[in-house]
């Protein structure tokens, strides 16, 4: 078969196309390969904490990382922080890498710590105590984290907050816009300011209340519960002070305050140092 | 099934609280979502004067249930409960301590914030359709036209990032933490119920009646039986009509 002058002219294009998409893909898959090159050694016992970079006012914008950290500074066990925007399989942060292992949410990462380390921080608490702190985790978590992410992201401008200066504000604005649609999926974005205001009010008095004088929430011993408390009041107490929230807890909730400056001063007392210049 | 259905004619002259849930009547539950049933179980324990109306209207945040009271309208259970304490001079955690009203509230925000979220998922991604025991049958495809938006709730709320596996594991923990802390007792503080009784018998009440065969069901039976009990014991105490809510007629019922 004698190709004509069109046949040729088609396999050189067809030609051509192919060897953009193979030098497309070869890029592709060398910054894939640049981007997979993490300091992990996964051969060491260390646990890698991926999570964004340091803020200003406080280790992270997010209370998660430090609910994590602070539990893995409690339990003594050996970690290196991976500052990097790179997101779990579960589209969040943080997570972890330990042996090989990836391990994403806060809550998943610190059960599967617990047994690789033969930790529990609950070890002290009556079985009546672990139900209660619980509950208080997941009051927190699932409940007191949306009322304060309405408030940063769609009540008040998120610039005001400390975030790490690598992350652009279109970023921000943008992941403010998603935080909006999630909660009214969740619930919480369906009430007023007001209403969300007074459900942030009466989870803080009722951490408030079960404290009272206590130095942590059961006792003289910390547990994971204080770690998910510490995290999220912190947001409220050294982060976003302007805020209203911040104004509650100084007038009708000091002892919030006083139990972050505790845990802060127990387990944080390379804060001021960490913190981004 | 229409979500914006007809609006009722109201007394709004009357003392009467008009309770509007959606007709979601279960085979073996009053209503499938877990918070008409808390708030009926509250109207009962409160002995407030309530007029049951079953039609799909949604409240003014798009959920059920919501109530009309002397021409207001109160979207939300909780924020209905508020406001009905007030105007009734309701307080039934008056018995509490301040640390079990803080613990109250807690296993509250537990039990509708995330247990509700394993429940959900479990309905609308694990399970049989027919296993939901609906007393009348969803078409298909709106079916999975709700479970396409109740995917995307779920993942923008987190529950729905995890596996299975990682669902149950978690509706199990909660479970427990139910079922350790109300021990042996008759209430989950002591003899005397409270507030936050409705929402756990709310929600447990889909667990224990309605899924049975769901694998938090067997759990229950096997593992955390007080569970099943206090079920029984709030249905007996605040229910005793419950099967004639059942098999009767769902369009209204007074007290």
């Amino acid at each position: 078969m004698r190709l004509t002058f069109g046949d040729t002219r088609l396999l050189a294009l067809a030609a051509g196309a192919i060897a953009v998409g193979v030098v497309l893909f070869l890029n592709a898959s060398r910054k894939q390969r640049k981007r997979k090159k993490l300091p992990y050694k996964d051969e060491s016992d260390t646990v890698y904490v991926v999570q964004i970079p340091r803020g200003k006012k406080v280790p992270s914008p997010s209370p998660f990382p430090i609910k994590l950290e602070t539990y893995l500074r409690i339990a003594k066990i050996p970690y290196e922080n991976v500052f990097a925007r790179k997101f779990s399989s579960k589209g969040k942060i943080p997570w972890i890498r330990h042996r090989g292992k990836d391990v994403p949410d806060s809550q998943f990462a610190i059960e599967y710590l617990n047994e690789q380390f033969n930790v529990d921080l609950e070890a002290h608490l009556t079985k009546e105590e672990r139900a209660m702190s619980r509950a208080f985790l997941k009051m927190v978590e699932e409940n007191l984290y949306w009322a304060l992410a309405c408030y940063r992201f769609i009540h008040d401008d998120v610039r005001k907050a400390d975030y790490p200066s690598v992350i652009p504000t279109w970023a921000l604005l943008l992941f403010g816009r998603r935080i909006k649609k999630y909660a009214w999926g969740q619930g919480m974005g369906r009430h007023s300011v007001e209403e969300i205001f007074h459900i942030t009010k009466l989870d803080f008095e009722a951490i408030s209340d079960y404290l009272g004088d206590k130095k942590f929430l059961f006792g003289d011993k910390p547990c994971v519960a204080d770690c998910a408390v510490f995290g999220m009041l912190v947001q409220v107490v050294f982060n976003q002070t302007y805020s209203p929230h911040n104004a509650l807890i100084k007038n009708e909730f000091p002892n919030l305050e006083r139990f972050c400056w505790t845990m802060r001063n127990a387990f944080w007392p390379d804060w001021d140092q960490i913190l981004a210049a | 099934m229409g979500l914006r259905g007809s609006k009722p004619t109201f007394d709004d002259s009357s003392n009467v609280v008009y309770f509007i849930q959606i007709p979601l009547r279960g085979l073996r539950v009053p209503n499938l979502s877990p918070f008409p049933l808390k708030l009926e179980t509250y109207l009962r324990m409160a002995k407030i004067p309530h007029e049951s109306i079953m039609i799909s209207t949604l409240s003014s945040k798009g959920k059920t249930p919501w109530i009309r009271h002397r021409g207001k309208d109160v979207a939300d259970s909780q924020f209905c409960i508020e406001y009905l304490n007030k105007q009734f001079g309701v307080n039934l955690n008056e018995h509490l301590t301040k640390e079990q009203q803080a613990v109250s509230r807690a296993i509250l925000k537990m039990v509708e914030e995330n247990l509700y979220w394993v429940l959900v998922c479990y309905r609308w991604f694990f399970m049989n359709p027919k296993d939901m025991g609906l007393s009348q049958n969803i078409p298909s495809l709106i079916f999975a036209f709700i479970r396409r938006r109740v995917r995307k709730y779920a993942n923008g709320q987190g529950m729905g990032r995890h596996s299975q596996e990682e669902i149950f594991h978690i509706g199990k923990l909660d479970l427990q933490a139910l079922s350790n802390y109300l021990g042996e007792k008759k209430f989950l503080f002591g003899d005397q119920p409270s507030e936050t009784d409705c929402s756990a018998f709310g929600m447990l009440a889909q667990f224990v009646f309605s899924n049975i065969e769901s694998p938090h069901c067997a759990l229950i039976k096997k593992e955390f039986p007080n569970l099943e009990r206090y079920c029984h014991t709030m249905r007996n105490t605040f229910w005793p009509d419950w099967d004639q809510v059942l098999k009767g007629d769902a369009s209204s019922t007074k007290l």
